[in-house]
């Protein structure tokens, strides 16, 4: 599927195609579409002056860009050191479990997309788990299908 | 809730003057009340908006719009009590508050002045409430000179941080002090980075100062990375002018005219509210050209980060906010001589830059006067983790861990044992208990092996695992090296790999070794500061926990639980005896019930007696009980063996041909028996003596016939001697026989299981009157069918399973007219079994807490009575259970007829009088070698109570388990190799999965129980089995953790 690329150019444009606001209109692009399209890539490269293989290798470095679309929905679970020594990994296992997928996957009918992040800076109330923009404290193997239910049924 | 005035730019400093003069003194005059809602991002996950929402609506309702302030803060710090807020003036903290007690708070604290007493937060070391925020032990101890305005402002809007004197620092600097004034003040305060490394900021300043350029950068770095700290974000979501101001007056300092502020992009919050904060700084001309007609020009931005660890590192943050990707460069040349775009740029962390106004307003003096030598001011440490209180805790340079941890943390959940803590992220290290009172600052925790960092401090308790945590920051670190090096790409992976297989259990001696030295390489052949420090976590581990990397190696052991490839079921990995609960659950849960008890039967020689009485570890692990309920594992075995007894299905006992060596057992008790079953399997010719008339040790003489019945026992121990062993009853070893004696008859080895039968005496005067029985001795007449004479009213001293037992046992006698249990401590304390404790208080019998006895009153020597004293909690003791400590004056006489001691018991070891050589402990237990059971005297070997002093059945057939293995070595080769392997399920069996309907209705089950009448009456069986359908529920909400490992699913889709 091509996504549209209609919002590229005003994006570019806003930081007038300057070089140094390359991280900042992929954000942007990334928030936009989810991902970062190959032809919006071609699109900054050109539009920048920088060639397509370092737009490519930042686009690759940062976690927060994504080559590939993800899914509707968007599971990140914290993997920071509270979260990891109360347990953060056993509740990923579980999303992995009811999902199907692994961290960093997003599932065949593309509802969901699994991730991990190394901390969240919610130390305290961990583990934490971020669900469309919602955190949820103090998280536990049980409480994962009553965060996955209501998503699931929406579209 | 204010509406925002119009805002008009400041163009002379003067205006400034009067503008925070304005609003200081309308904070003054200011007398509503106000409440300010903690609303940060660890606030607002816990529904501070919702909350706000409420106490909106709360107002309004009662027309009060004008007569309350409410405000939306940035964290108050206190995380673990989110959402709370604070009330002003008298400054009351309500914590973990629901929308629905906004009303209630608005009602009642506000319009009437009252305290409600159930939002208050209870100290979890003494059970006190505190009302007001200082009176928190959590606050008590800080110094929050950064923090502390956080609960004070909203940090959306300018107008409130100049109410608390904000901006006036920067006034005072373009006003009366010149760039180079400001470099000394910062110099003289002593002030450091708070980023990590702690350089002297005056310094790099002054550096910066010194360099000829038109055109100079300051950056705040607020890449906060480290997993476990988010002070940063708190400071800037919460107060966001005081790292702008800062930054203001650093620029003018260096001469600079622009600056940005790099935050993470994971903290959307900060973002939005650091915008927010630059755009009303803009506004008001604290921002832009001709800065309040000074003529200094500055602008800051924000350059948002994408996701890097490294980016934290400073040459790497520039070269992320030029739009490169983030990889660091050789230093020198600092950033302070060629920074962004090559030009001299000023990097800080947000603490530091947050802690510049303040010290411009009190003075370089006062911030000096504040922490240790070479530390100066305070540190914001974020307290997570295992620990109660956690939170954002500011406090002095040169505080020690302990009162952080205990005084300010308040302890470790759950009284768990505190292990160690984490400083200073990924770069830094584990320190361990035995460090708990080191001072903290840069210098203390360097030379301990690890480091400030930016504050992150983790603690972990006796469930952390130490080389998971070293494999964890490994796992960080390998992901987020830049790969710039191959030293840190290359090595840190390769750290990763062997650290992996060590928690997986295929580690092996050589690998420490490997991993120092390849440790030292990645440190020396990095360029930055992450290569550099990576390999702290691995060195600070293996210094202060090698203990528990051996453990791993050598033992197959992760003593946390934690490592799930060599833990695979918990309940499998903690059953002393090996049982493989998870198999047979899985088999309960096909209706395989016949395989399930070949399966219980491999592993166990007494499956009737544990299926009644095991103190079940397996449930105290199982992880279905974290956060739910436990697995009813040991009603699940009993299950099983009632369905074989039902359908009449015998053990398969192999007959094996007895033509090995001759092995004497003493005591044919639980240790006793198992070691005769398995070494008589093996092919030994076993002979079990023992001193009392029938085999079964403790068992038979012990345990009442209402929690095991007879016919169970019987039915274990005709199974284990029919493997072809000779019992000799009324036997005893020291009267009969010697060891010697065996030796001469043939015996090539020993096994000494002789229990700890003999009571201890209370050492109270009146202890020998008539009426005064031992429990020991009482549980065994009665169990062996001898009369006892119990009258009256009956007083058990003691809180073991003895004392219950004894207790149940009177209680069914007729003529026992009331029996009462007096313990020292309280029920939280009590070490015999919680279900026997409930069964006993069905039963009516009374326990009497924080009692101890003093003195048996007796007449015509007989007991008429006991004087007792009141107890009160103190201190832990060696044991971890808080010791009891009599009240004076506190004597009070309990009216009974018979007094029953039942406050522990020893091993007789008597018998050994002659045979001096056998070494024994001042407790009167036998030393054995830990893992071979050998005492020093060559072919005796010993197990159970009499080694360990009283503990469980399970334990001591584990003796007997073990031993009869080592003995079979000893005996067939005269050495001793222990050999360690991973558990595992001797079967794959298939999970059969319940839907999530089901699994949220499935509970535990409750076992019935007989009728009180006939409990009363009668020893029969108390306790009755689950029936079918229960037994195969229970066994499907088992979470199947055996399939977890990486050999379970290659077999799991071999099988598919």
């Amino acid at each position: 599927m091509e996504a549209n690329l209609s919002l590229v150019p005003a994006i570019i444009d806003k930081y007038k195609a300057q070089k140094k606001a390359l991280i900042a209109i992929l954000q942007e692009i990334q928030e936009t579409y989810n991902y970062l399209p190959e032809e919006a890539l071609r699109l900054v490269s050109k539009k920048l002056g920088i060639p397509l293989i370092d737009v490519v290798s930042v686009a690759t470095f940062y976690r927060a860009f994504s080559l590939k679309p993800k899914g509707r929905h968007q599971i990140t679970v914290c993997l920071g050191t509270a979260c990891h020594v109360r347990g953060g990994p056993k509740v990923l296992e579980e999303f992995e479990r009811k999902l199907g997928i692994k961290a960093g996957e997003t599932t065949p009918d593309k509802k969901f997309t699994l991730e991990t992040v190394n901390c969240l800076g919610c130390c305290a109330i961990g583990p934490v788990v971020v669900a469309d923009g919602n955190y949820h404290a103090h998280m536990t193997i049980r409480k994962v299908s009553r965060i996955l239910k209501p998503l699931s049924k929406r579209e | 809730m204010n509406p925002r005035k119009r805002v008009k730019k400041l163009r002379r400093l003067s205006e400034l003057e009067d503008l925070i003069n304005k609003e200081k003194e309308k904070r003054e005059k200011e007398t509503r009340p106000i409440i300010s809602i903690s609303s940060g991002t660890c606030g607002r996950a816990r529904g501070s908006e919702k909350l706000t929402e409420a106490f909106k609506k709360a107002i309004r309702q009662e027309n009060l719009q004008d007569k309350i302030i409410l405000k939306s803060t940035g964290c108050h710090g206190f995380c673990e009590a989110e959402p709370n807020v604070i009330i002003y003036p008298e400054g009351i903290f309500y914590q973990k508050l629901a929308p629905k007690n906004a009303q209630e708070i608005i009602q009642r604290t506000i319009l009437k002045g009252e305290i409600i007493d159930s939002f208050l937060y209870v100290d979890p070391t003494n059970g006190q409430k505190a009302i007001r925020e200082g009176e928190i032990s959590f606050y008590r101890k800080q110094r929050r000179i950064v923090l502390g305005a956080n609960p004070l402002i909203d940090p959306l809007d300018i107008y409130d941080y100049f109410s608390i004197g904000g901006y006036s620092s920067l006034l005072k600097t373009l006003s009366s002090l010149s760039p180079e004034e400001v470099i000394e003040t910062i110099k003289k305060s002593g002030l450091r980075g708070r980023g990590g490394a702690g350089f002297p900021t005056g310094k790099k300043w002054e550096f910066a100062r010194a360099q000829k350029s038109e055109l100079k950068y300051i950056i705040c770095n607020a890449d906060e990375g480290d997993p476990g700290a988010y002070m940063d974000r708190s400071l800037l979501e919460g107060n966001p002018h005081r790292v702008i101001e800062g930054m203001i007056i650093g620029a003018y300092a260096i001469g600079a005219s622009e600056g940005y502020i790099y935050v993470r992009d994971e903290y959307p919050l900060a973002v939005a509210n650091v915008s927010i904060a630059l755009e009303q700084a803009r506004k008001l001309g604290l921002l832009g050209e001709n800065i309040l007609g000074t003529g200094f020009n500055f602008d800051l931005h924000i350059a948002k980060g994408a996701g890097a660890f490294v980016c934290g590192e400073e040459t790497a943050l520039i070269a992320s906010i030029e739009g490169r990707v983030g990889e660091p460069r050789q230093r020198p040349p600092y950033p302070a001589v060629k920074g962004l775009w090559g030009k001299p740029t000023v990097i800080n962390n947000v603490e530091t830059w947050g802690n510049v106004p303040i010290i411009l307003e009190k003075g370089a003096d006062w911030f000096a006067s504040i922490g240790t030598n070479g530390s100066k001011g305070t540190k914001i440490f974020s307290l997570v983790g295992k620990i109660n209180n956690t939170g954002l805790v500011e406090v002095p340079m040169g505080i020690t861990l302990r009162e952080i941890i205990f005084d300010i943390g308040g302890g470790i959940p759950q009284s768990r044992k505190f292990k160690a803590v984490q400083t200073g992220g990924p770069s830094g290290g584990c320190l361990p208990e035995k460090l708990i009172d080191l001072p903290i600052d840069y210098e203390s925790l360097t030379q301990a092996g690890s480091i400030m960092g930016s504050g992150g401090m983790i603690v972990m308790d006796d469930r952390t695992c130490m080389v998971d945590v070293a494999r964890y920051f490994l796992n960080f670190l390998r992901d987020e090296s830049c790969g710039k090096c191959l030293s840190c790409r290359e090595g840190t992976q390769r750290l990763w790999e062997i650290v992996t297989e060590i928690t997986k259990g295929k580690g092996t001696m050589d690998h420490l070794a490997l991993l120092e030295e390849l440790a030292m390489a990645v440190k020396d052949a990095s360029l930055c500061g992450l290569g550099q420090t990576a390999p702290n976590p691995v060195l600070s581990t293996l210094r202060y926990f090698r203990d528990e990397y051996e453990a791993h190696i050598k033992y197959k052991k992760c003593p946390a639980l934690v490592c799930k490839d060599i833990i695979s079921s918990p309940c499998h990995y903690i059953c002393p005896i090996d049982q493989e609960a998870s198999t047979y659950i899985a088999l309960i849960a096909q209706g395989r019930f016949e395989e399930a008890y070949n399966v219980i039967l491999k592993d166990n020689p007494l499956p009737s007696v544990c299926s009644r009485v095991c103190h079940h570890p397996c449930e105290s692990v199982c992880r279905a009980g974290e956060g739910g309920e436990p697995i009813a594992i040991r009603a699940l075995k009993r299950f099983v063996i009632d369905w074989a007894r039902e359908h009449n299905i015998q053990p398969n006992i192999p007959s094996t041909e007895k033509s090995r060596e001759r092995v004497a057992i003493i005591g044919a008790g639980p240790a006793g028996l198992t070691a005769g079953y398995y070494l008589s399997l093996r092919g030994f010719q076993v002979t079990i003596f023992d001193s009392l008339p029938q085999p079964g040790g403790w068992l038979i003489k012990g345990i009442p016939k209402h929690r095991l019945p007879r016919e169970l026992l019987q039915r274990d121990i005709d199974n284990i001697i029919k493997t072809g062993i000779e019992i000799r009853t009324n036997a005893t070893l020291g009267r009969d026989f010697s060891l010697a004696d065996l030796f001469n008859q043939g015996f090539k080895a020993i096994f000494l299981a002789t229990g700890a039968h003999r009571s201890i005496k209370l050492g109270i005067p009146g202890e020998e009157a008539e009426g005064v029985i031992q429990a020991t001795e009482l549980l065994k007449k009665i169990n062996f069918g001898e009369k006892v004479e119990l009258r009256g009213k009956i007083a058990i001293i003691g809180g073991g399973n003895a004392a219950i037992d004894a207790a149940r046992v009177a209680i069914r006698n007729e003529n026992c007219q009331k029996v009462i249990i007096l313990y020292r401590r309280t029920i939280n304390e009590m070490p015999a079994f919680k279900e026997e404790i409930e069964s006993a208080l069905e039963e009516g019998v009374e326990i009497q807490f924080l009692t101890a006895p003093k003195r048996i009153i007796v007449k015509e020597g007989k007991v008429i009575g006991l004087e007792c004293l009141r107890m009160k909690l103190g201190e832990p003791d060696s044991s971890g259970r808080r010791r009891p400590i009599p009240i004076e004056g506190s004597e009070f006489i309990v009216d009974v007829n018979m007094v029953i001691p039942a406050i522990g018991e020893r091993p007789d070891i008597s018998y050994l009088q002659n045979v001096d050589r056998i070494q024994v402990t001042k407790e009167e237990t036998i030393v054995v070698d830990r893992e071979s059971f050998m005492t020093n005297l060559p072919g005796v070997f010993a197990g159970g109570d009499v080694v360990t002093g009283p503990a469980t059945v399970v334990e001591a057939m584990a003796a007997g388990k073990k031993a009869a293995k080592t003995i079979e070595e000893y005996v067939s080769t005269g050495k001793i190799k222990m050999e360690y392997k991973l558990k595992r399920p001797s079967i794959w069996v298939e999970q059969v999965k319940l839907s999530e309907d089901e699994l949220e209705k499935a509970r535990r089950p409750k076992l019935t129980k007989i009728s009180m009448k006939l409990r009363k009456s009668s020893f029969k069986e108390v306790e009755q089995g689950l029936s079918e359908n229960q037994a195969i529920l229970e066994a499907k909400r088992c979470l199947r953790c055996d399939l977890e490992t990486e050999e379970a699913k290659m077999a799991m889709r071999r099988e598919k």
